[in-house]
């Protein structure tokens, strides 16, 4: 009788690097460069710093939010188009602004299982370069017009196309079933949560402090390659102050009977850029004479009904942090870096609030009172997405290499064996959330 | 005695305007309502169609499968009422009368293959503020038991019965929104594409204008529906939906709305962000 499968051993997988593009704001420096141009730059930057010239990865997997139908095998055609092997598969994911998290959790698991040793997890977004479709009722009568035999059906087909049919579509921000934008979703959420606009105005100047000083002292070096003239992420503004933020006009939030919080300079801009990261077991990384930075050590993602309004739009890790930190019985206060994704600061905000309520703790996470408080001091120390940009799918790929190298920088400088730990946390449209927990290698 | 008038097919509603029209022009002379006919309306055997449930359920944003829309059951079963409303003995003109609510138990699921027997009636003649209201209540059957039952209130302005009229005090406080329609100024031909409904109101701003609109006004039925397909599949395969047209909608025009989980159900409303007047509210409530 044949032997039932043995389950397969689960070991460590590893973040051992990354490299980015810096992040350009639309319209800038990218204009003209696809989703395929700017992951091939990411990729070869990647290529070019840990030496995988002509390498047989195991696989990669990248996504773009903004996707042309061309682009239905973007990370393909991206490793095809660049240094790797092209001997390497390669495919793509598509989960919102979690696109870029998701390539590193579900990378990470097939190496934790075995079925791969190396892996390279990205995402790309151009918000320059974005698809124009034409109208439903235009698609559908050229689609009825190509399926015609007669002439009297490809008459019929013509006769469908009205005037107006002819505009073109561009992409928006707008939620599907709610057709309000994310930003106007994010407006109910911070006035539901009472965030003021100086207390968004101070998330967003630590953020661009904080990435400046983290340019200054080269810890991007090992990170970023230039691109099309950009060194540095195009939005950063290391001058910026309260004055100078508070003076803003609100953006998003007018209509409501609230006074209006949002503006641009709290929150994200529409940005164009890449992102990858170099996953390995510990045995390819050994091989290819590589460090370990850190271990992605488990990951949940979550979803809220903002639908039908029982929560924000993008709330979800509010809920999915909760669940990951009790399946590792691990706490707020044992993380030493907290990454929470700036889609704006209000969507920052309004989790910690979110935490910090004896309410919600008690009512929305069934929990004994309040989840708990993040110190501000390890929230996003390097900077986040309203300093750098979010070019939607990289987001994920920049957290995960910031963050990673950070913890084994900590780590290193320690000399103990106690873990160092960081949880990531990004939001996405349709109410979806990403979380994840790194610890140092 | 009732008398029943089986009709062969489901009549087209624009012959039924046209009818209505010229007896509403003819009623007018009349000095006011009297008694509703004792008469019910039948169709047997109503097939859908497919291609048509797609496009409406395209439009309004539920998914296409095989279960009927309860908004699509309305638009196929509705014309039998409205042919009992064309009667010359009917009461009530059809032109200018107002859909004031709607309310729709859907009991279980109707299926594209199902076959069909409509049922309408006229019940419930009463005073209203400012007219007289009526009930139309259409009943959908398979196979001898009623799967749909709409009843559609509608007033007859400047028609006055005699008796006590109920006073609505209601005010609206616009909630949190969820959500936003944006409406463009072919919704009301889109909609009268799928459903029959070419009500001259919902086509042209020159039509509407005729009846003393000043511009194209959204069809309620077309609101309502797209509230429900909001809901989505939380509403069950059994459930309640009413909803009171309060202002019409007009084109193209922005709907600010609100569709949210409300104890066992849920509710809904539709208003205006700037002047906070409400369009309609409802309720979809599971039948369990």
């Amino acid at each position: 009788m044949a032997q039932p499968t043995p389950t397969p051993e689960v070991r460590q997988a590893y973040v051992l690097g990354g490299n980015r593009i810096p992040f350009a704001r639309a319209g800038g420096p990218y204009v003209r460069a696809s989703n395929q141009d700017m992951l091939i730059a990411a990729i070869d930057g990647l290529v070019a710093r840990f030496g995988l010239q002509g390498e047989r990865i195991g696989e990669v997997a990248a996504g773009a939010v903004l996707k042309h139908s061309k682009d239905f095998n973007l990370t393909r055609e991206a490793v095809l188009g660049s240094a790797l092997s092209a001997e390497t598969p390669a495919y793509d994911v598509q989960q919102a602004c979690a696109t870029g998290l998701e390539t590193v959790v579900s990378l990470s698991n097939k190496i934790r299982l075995g079925q791969l040793e190396s892996a390279i997890a990205g995402g790309v977004d151009s918000t320059s370069d974005a698809p124009i479709a034409v109208s439903n009722r235009l698609r559908r009568a050229l689609l009825d017009l190509s399926r015609a035999k007669t002439t009297g059906q490809k008459l019929a087909a013509i006769a469908q196309i009205r005037p107006k049919d002819l505009a073109p579509v561009a992409p928006n921000t707008g939620e599907p079933r709610t057709h309000l934008s994310m930003g106007e979703h994010q407006a109910l959420t911070t006035a539901q949560w009472e965030i003021t606009q100086a207390a968004q105005d101070e998330v967003a100047l630590a953020s661009h402090q904080r990435l400046a000083a983290a340019y200054d002292s080269g810890f991007f070096d090992d990170l970023v390659t230039p691109f099309r003239g950009l060194t540095r992420d195009a939005n950063l503004r290391p001058d910026s102050s309260l004055e100078k933020l508070a003076k803003l006009k609100p953006a998003f939030g007018l209509g409501l009977d609230t006074t209006a919080t949002m503006t641009a300079g709290n929150s994200t801009p529409l940005s164009d850029g890449a992102s990858t990261v170099l996953l390995g077991s510990a045995d390819w990384a050994a091989a290819h004479d590589l460090v370990p930075l850190a271990s992605i050590v488990d990951a949940e993602a979550g979803a809220v009904d903002f639908v039908h309004g029982d929560d924000g739009l993008l709330m979800a890790p509010a809920f999915a942090v909760p669940r990951l930190l009790a399946r590792n019985g691990l706490a707020l206060a044992d993380f030493d870096y907290i990454e929470i994704h700036e889609a704006f600061a209000a969507t920052v905000l309004t989790t910690l609030a979110a935490w910090e309520s004896e309410e919600f703790g008690r009512t929305r996470l069934g929990l004994d009172g309040a989840f708990g408080t993040v110190d501000r001091d390890r929230l996003n120390v390097h900077g986040s997405s309203l300093a750098a940009g979010h070019p939607f799918a990289a987001t994920g790929g920049r957290i995960v290499a910031t963050i990673s190298k950070e913890l084994h920088r900590r780590k290193a400088a320690s000399g103990s064996d106690a873990p160092v730990r960081a949880l990531v946390s990004v939001c996405a449209a349709g109410g979806l959330g990403l979380t994840a927990i790194l610890e140092a290698a | 005695m009732t008398t029943t008038v089986v009709l062969p097919e489901v009549p087209s509603l624009g012959g039924l305007y046209a009818r209505g029209a010229g007896l509403s022009l003819a009623r007018r002379v009349r000095s006011g309502p009297s008694v509703l006919p004792d008469v019910d309306y039948v169709v047997r055997g109503v097939r859908s169609d497919a291609s048509r449930l797609t496009e409406y359920q395209h439009l309004l944003g539920e998914p296409a499968s095989d279960v009927l829309p309860a908004g699509f059951v309305h638009v196929l079963a509705f014309p039998v009422a409205t042919a009992l409303m064309v009667r010359s003995d009917f009461p009530l003109p059809l032109v200018g009368l107002v859909h004031l609510a709607n309310r729709v138990t859907q009991l279980r699921p109707v299926l594209l293959d199902d076959e069909l027997d409509v049922r309408a009636s006229a019940t419930d003649l009463r005073a209203h503020r400012s007219g007289t209201q009526v009930d139309l209540v259409t009943e959908v059957s398979i196979d001898g038991s009623v799967a749909w039952r709409g009843v559609s209130t509608y007033l007859a302005r400047g028609v006055f019965l005699a008796g006590a009229v109920e006073e609505s005090s209601e005010t609206f406080d616009p909630p949190t929104p969820t959500g936003r329609w944006k409406l463009d100024g072919d919704v009301g031909r889109r909609y009268a594409a799928v459903s029959g409904d070419r009500n001259p109101i919902h086509l042209s701003a020159l039509s509407a204008k005729a009846f003393g609109f000043p511009r194209t006004i959204a069809h309620g039925m077309y609101t309502a529906s797209r509230a429900l397909a909001d809901v989505g599949a939380g509403r069950g395969d059994a459930f309640e939906w009413a909803v009171e047209f309060v202002k019409p909608v007009l084109l193209p025009g922005t709907v600010t709305v609100r569709i949210a989980h409300d104890g066992d159900g849920y509710t809904f409303a539709g208003w205006d962000s700037r002047s906070g007047k409400p369009h309609l509210t409802g309720s979809v409530t599971p039948l369990r």
